[in-house]
Formats: structure tokens, sequence, C-alpha cells
């Protein structure tokens, strides 16, 4: 079983400026949980002017407290009680020439219980003059949520297709717990999904009036404040 | 800037994220980008941050997961959502 969140908006900014904040929307009033971000490559292919980048963040708070009431102590570990740490695989590709930009996140740990990958298309519309144009860019954004929590896998996310252990009544109970915490996800997604979205508009608001410098003075003053 | 996870590599880090933002918004969005000028300060960074991530014993937990996603790629490429990296 898998839940999905997904999601079409248009911000009133240029391509240009959507992706520079993309790699910029860390630290913003919004993200005051993200604690880090660290660039693990970048390789930019200059045949086709792609730019690939793999990002780490870790950001407070592992999973929702609803979850962690779910879990037997054993998953969680010793010292998590859900207001904990994790770790976020950040992936993207900026194609500067066709005019967009595919970024995926997951979660590194945990993803027995509860696996997020959020998958982000932008596009400058068909009619843009080019990168700067204030045409605007599109977004479409999606969130699948996938709990194996009971499964037994060698590896998280290696085989779906294999049957869950136990008889009718196990299965089922195994099915109904993972759908409920599927769902607590959904909730979450559903509500940070727009603060995201805010906190990459204070970065392009901040672009728009004053530059690269208009952002850094404000980072500054966001990680003060954090 | 955003902070890096290993307080010894934030100025490396802060050299190379200027130089890409740098790049990134003169060359790279113009599309006059012929190299990527940061390769060396990311070099340097990059060393600081290997050293971090083994030291804490998360080095493998990521390369897991970069391979994983790799992998999972190919799901994409049929849907025609990300391009091979």
């Amino acid at each position: 079983m898998v839940k999905v969140y997904s999601q079409n908006y248009a911000y009133d900014y240029p391509f240009a400026t959507v992706t520079l904040a993309y790699f910029l929307r860390y630290p913003n009033p919004y993200s005051r949980h993200v604690l880090s971000t660290d660039v693990l490559d970048r390789t930019f292919d200059p045949a086709t002017q792609r730019l690939y980048t793999t990002r780490l963040h870790l950001k407070r708070s592992r999973l929702p407290a609803a979850v962690v009431k779910l879990l037997p102590r054993s998953l969680l570990g010793a010292s998590a009680n859900g207001d904990s740490q994790a770790y976020i695989l950040e992936r993207s590709v900026v194609d500067v020439r066709e005019g967009w930009m595919a970024t995926e996140s997951r979660n590194l740990e945990l993803t027995t219980v509860l696996d997020v990958i959020e998958r982000q298309t932008y596009k400058r519309p068909l009619e843009a003059k080019g990168n700067f144009g204030d045409e605007g860019t599109e977004v479409a954004t999606t969130v699948t949520l996938h709990s194996r929590l009971g499964q037994r896998f060698r590896r998280a996310r290696e085989s779906a297709a294999e049957a869950p252990q136990g008889n009718f009544l196990a299965r089922w109970s195994q099915a109904s717990l993972q759908s409920t915490i599927e769902s607590i996800g959904l909730n979450r997604a559903s509500k940070s999904q727009p603060n995201a979205m805010e906190g990459m508009k204070i970065v392009m608001e901040r672009l728009r009036h004053g530059g690269m410098v208009a952002v850094l003075e404000g980072m500054r003053k966001d990680r003060e404040a954090s | 800037m955003s902070a890096s996870l290993a307080p010894e590599c934030n100025e490396s880090k802060e050299r190379y994220d200027t130089c890409f933002l740098r790049w990134y918004s003169d060359k790279f969005l113009r599309g006059s980008a012929q190299t990527n000028d940061c390769d060396s300060l990311f070099r340097t960074y990059s060393a600081c941050l290997t050293r971090a991530l083994k030291d804490r014993g998360i080095d493998n937990m990521v390369q897991e997961a970069r391979n994983e996603a790799q992998e999972t790629d190919a799901e994409h490429l049929v849907k025609g959502r990300i391009p091979p990296s």
C-alpha cells in the first residue's frame, strides 16, 4: 500500500530565481527544523548544460508523535522518542537549456516504518522567453508514503512483492497499522508542504529586492534566530 | 549560508558555497558555463565532509541510500521524470 500527496502550483518568479532559491532555501523562517545542509556531490555536464546535485540535510524530529506511540521501543532505538534527528538525501537535476529542474528527497533512516519520497518538477512555461522572463515557474509536487512495518526484508526497499509473515489476522492487522502510519505521514505532508513553499517565497523575495547580498544577510539572521 | 553538519567543515563549505552561487547565477543560469569553476574548493570541502561522515559512523548509511536512489531511478526513467545522472 502506498499513499500519495500531490499538488501543482505556480511561483510568480522566473525559473532562474526559483532554482537559485531551491539551493538557497535553508535557512529561512519556515525552516527552523533544518539543522544543516551539505553537498555530497555536484556534477556539471557542459554538453547538455545539466547540473546534478546530491545534498544531505539534517532535520529535527524523526517521526510524528502519533507514529511513535504505535511503534515498539526496540525499533526506535535507545535515545529516540520521536523528537530526534533525521537525515534526508536530496538529489536534483537542473537543465538550464530546456528550462526544467527535477528534485527528489527521501529519508535515510526508518524507511521500513515510513518511507517518504518527495519529488518535484519545476518548469518554465512553454511561452517563457528564457530563464529570466517574468512568466513564472510551474511546480508539480508528489509525496509518496510507504510503510513496510512488520515486513521482514534484507533491505528496506528491496521487494514489496514478498508476502508478509503470519496468518490472515496478523497480515490484516499489519496492513492496518501500515495504513495508519501512512495516513499520519500524509497528514503531515499536507501541512508541511505549504510551509516549504512559503520558505521558498521568502528567499525569492529577498533575491528580487536585494539580490544575493540580501539573501545572505537574511540567512545570517535566520541562523542566529534558530 | 546553511551550516554543515560538521562545524569543522563550515569554513571550507562557506568558501565553496560562495564560489558555487556566483558560478551558478553568473554563468550556469545564463547558459555560458564551460566548466565547473569551483571544483578545487569543492574537493577541499568534500574531503572534510567525507571524514566527518566517517567519524559520525553514517558514511555507509549515506552511500547505501545513494545507491538505492540510483536504482529506483529506473522507474522514473520509464515515466520520463528524472534523467540519468
